[in-house]
């Protein structure tokens, strides 16, 4: 279900998104009452000096970037509107694959007001602007999602498609998660690049910082940057990253250790190891959860149980991100400890089963004693002298 | 042997007379005898409350800190005590359907008239007072449901002008539902409340020994057209063992409604957390809480909340006072049953609304 949402999702939105960026377009004195440059008391003519008033053009697009940087850059200038304002947005955006582009020749490469909007231009942290967490891919997309634009510039178009497919998209578009990264977590937004081969791993340390640290510790780590392999992505992708499965872990066709690793030598029996021990901490947590679920159903508490279970599932979590040490341990140590929790689960789901099932023979011993009483009492009651009539 | 305690203990407590009074004690016996074993009913419901209530207490712990966790202690810890919590519970319910059933049958049967005034005066009070138990213990497991409908059943008493404020700081102990409210509402529920429920109970009894059992008037007018006697039951053994038996029947439904529908025990209130959805009272709470929410913010520019609360509290004093208010004609007769009929309708369509509004 989560796989089919996130991309129609993301694509209703790709779909809708321009219509509203035209609209804002439309008329730009409209628009610019609700533009943040208005509210901070500027007027048209900040932006189009020198020209007549009602016959404003648009500046040339290479114009843009330093047309706003005339005030952006200016600290003492922005800080009369927010003194902790960064103002650095120009010397990045000049470091940037945009930029670069831009200041030699190449006009259709986005600026400032491709992101921004041009009129209309409110605060990122504004829902309502493009560049909003739940906005930005969208207005990337515009873009990069276009293959009209992008072969033209050598570029493909699929990383906006990808990444709504990804498990980061579902977190923002499903979740509602806003600190799920999007396409300037990775790339930067002002200075947006595509990380190289060699800083992509730093990219996503930022969020997945235990995965990092094992990586870099374990002797994968001088193998990658030995063949120059680009360490996280290769096994997890880059825009199409789905949510990291037991079944990735093995050396049959499909698993991500397969390209490297055949069936036979140590490691692909340490490989083995780690994947039944991971296959046997999950069905151990699926048993555990459908056996305390079904003693919860019948009325039991089971409050013990679900403790054991997510200290369970919390061994689980620690033995998947154990795997990027590629070593039999202490990934063996954590799974193993998991197993036994998921254990302590499954019996406190047993036991409180065989608790219901001696509560319900209690209660029928208790049934049958009470309706012989009960029977007892009508055949007493039934030889009671007739009332007088 | 029995002979010598027996006449031991009539010499220091006179029982012979009571025994002797009893012996001689009938029942009326006609085609509505069936309402008279709701009232003995409701009495084996109190006692039950009584006793699992006492037991509960050995283990509860009445602070915001610990009463999640000993109610938690007593389901899962200690022997029976899921029986035990659970039997207290469902009788607390059934305690409340049998006293209304009670209440609705002496009203429709007009056993409310002279002179047993103060018997339907007390019993109405009990009724209350019942009522008054099912809410005061309904925060005592301090869970999530339980927390946020304690705070929207007491912040109904704000509506009440000029004292409202007042009235819901009393109840609650404060500005909000806290540790304090608990303390509080366990203090109503284990002294204020029993206290006063067992003077009610003794009096209620003794009018209802006083007086003996009330024949309703279409019955009596039949016996007296055909000039005949209303036959009447011994009440030792013949009552006896019927209430015994009806009581048998209850206890056997306790069994199982405790067996195979434990009484939920819910996640802990946590008092900065939103209200989760579908926040309701108790089953007969119900007709009261769905009523106000059909009621408009204003009428007439007044506060709609507090009107329905004002006509709310008006049927509740009309109904203390109906021995009083109700005439002795065949024609009050039948408004009385009109009405009664009408406001029983009324709480049983809105609960119905308010069980549809929540059903999955």
């Amino acid at each position: 279900m989560r796989s089919l949402w996130t991309p129609g999702a993301a694509l209703i939105v790709l779909a809708l998104w321009p219509a509203r960026v035209s609209a804002q377009g439309a008329d730009p004195a409209a628009a610019f009452t609700g533009d943040v440059h208005a509210s901070a008391g500027l007027t048209c003519t900040a932006c189009h000096a020198a020209q007549a008033p009602g016959s404003y053009t648009a500046p040339p697009r290479p114009a843009i970037a330093p047309l706003c940087a005339t005030c952006h850059s200016d600290a003492a200038y922005m800080q009369r509107f927010d003194p902790q304002v960064r103002v650095d947005q120009f010397l990045q955006y000049q470091t940037s694959a945009h930029g670069r582009r831009m200041t030699a020749g190449e006009t259709r490469v986005a600026t400032c007001t491709d992101c921004h909007g041009a009129h209309g231009v409110t605060r990122v942290r504004d829902a309502r602007s493009p560049v909003a967490p739940l906005n930005v891919t969208t207005t990337c997309a515009r873009c990069h999602g276009d293959p009209a634009r992008m072969e033209p510039l050598g570029r493909d178009a699929a990383p906006p498609a990808d990444w709504a497919a990804s498990v980061h998209a579902a977190a923002l578009l499903e979740r509602g998660d806003t600190s799920a990264p999007t396409c300037a977590a990775c790339h930067g937004s002002h200075g947006a690049t595509p990380p190289g081969i060699t800083s992509v791993a730093n990219v996503c340390a930022q969020c997945h910082l235990r995965e990092a640290e094992l990586f870099r510790a374990s002797p994968k780590k001088d193998i990658f940057d030995a063949i120059g392999q680009a360490e996280c992505l290769v096994c997890h992708n880059n825009h199409r990253i789905e949510p990291p499965a037991d079944h990735w872990v093995g050396v049959q066709e499909g698993a991500v250790c397969a390209p490297c690793h055949d069936a036979s030598g140590d490691s692909a029996r340490t490989i083995g190891a780690m994947r039944e021990a991971l296959d046997r901490l999950a069905g151990g947590v699926a048993a555990a959860d459908a056996s305390l679920a079904r003693a919860e159903r019948a009325g039991m508490l089971v409050d013990e149980g679900r403790l054991a279970l997510r200290a369970a599932r919390e061994q689980q979590v620690q033995a998947r991100v154990l795997v990027h040490t590629f070593a039999a341990e202490p990934f063996g140590a954590a799974a193993a400890d998991g197993a036994a929790a998921a254990r302590r689960a499954l019996d406190a789901g047993e036991a409180a089963s065989r608790e219901l099932q001696v509560r319900r023979t209690g209660l029928g011993v208790t049934t049958l004693l009470i309706v012989a009483f009960l029977i007892t009492l009508w055949v007493k009651i039934r030889r009671l002298p007739e009332l007088p009539s | 042997m029995s002979g010598r305690i027996r006449g031991w203990l009539d010499e220091r407590l006179a029982l012979g007379d009571v025994i002797e009074a009893l012996r001689h004690k009938t029942v009326p016996h006609h085609r509505y005898s069936i309402w008279y074993y709701f009232g003995g009913m409701t009495l084996f419901l109190f006692g039950i409350q009584v006793g699992t209530g006492a037991l509960l207490l050995l283990y509860y712990r009445p602070s915001a800190a610990e009463a999640y966790e000993s109610v938690q202690f007593i389901v899962t810890r200690v022997p029976f005590g899921w029986l035990v919590r659970s039997i207290h519970a469902w009788s607390a319910n059934l305690m409340v359907a049998s006293a209304v059933a009670h209440l609705f049958s002496v009203l429709f049967l007009h056993a409310y008239r002279r002179p047993r005034e103060l018997t339907w005066l007390s019993g109405v009070l009990l009724l209350l007072l019942t009522l008054a138990f099912g809410f005061t213990g309904y925060l005592l497991p301090w869970n999530e449901v339980s927390f946020f409908a304690t705070r929207v059943g007491t912040d109904i008493a704000a509506a009440v002008p000029l004292i409202g404020r007042g009235i819901v700081r009393f109840l609650r102990g404060g500005d909000d539902v806290t540790g304090a409210t608990l303390t509080r509402l366990f203090g109503f529920h284990v002294a204020v409340l029993p206290a006063v429920a067992s003077g009610l109970v003794a009096l209620h009894l003794l009018l209802v020994q006083r007086h003996g059992m009330s024949v309703p008037p279409s019955v009596a007018r039949r016996a007296a057209e055909d000039r005949g006697a209303i036959r009447a039951m011994p009440f030792i053994p013949h009552f006896l063992l019927r209430d015994l038996f009806a009581w048998t029947i209850v206890l056997a439904a306790l069994a199982a409604l405790s067996t195979f529908y434990p009484w939920e025990l819910g996640t802990k209130a946590d008092p900065f957390a939103p209200a989760p959805a579908g926040i309701r009272p108790e089953w007969y709470f119900l007709w009261a809480f769905e009523t106000l929410k059909h009621v408009p913010p204003a009428i007439a520019g007044i506060n709609g909340e507090l009107i329905a609360v004002a006509v709310m509290a008006a049927g509740a004093l009309a109904a203390l006072l109906l021995p009083f208010l109700a005439g002795h004609t065949a024609q009050t007769r039948r408004v009385v049953v009109w009405a009664g009929g009408a406001a029983l309708a009324f709480m049983a369509i809105m609960t119905g609304l308010a069980l549809a509004a929540v059903a999955p």
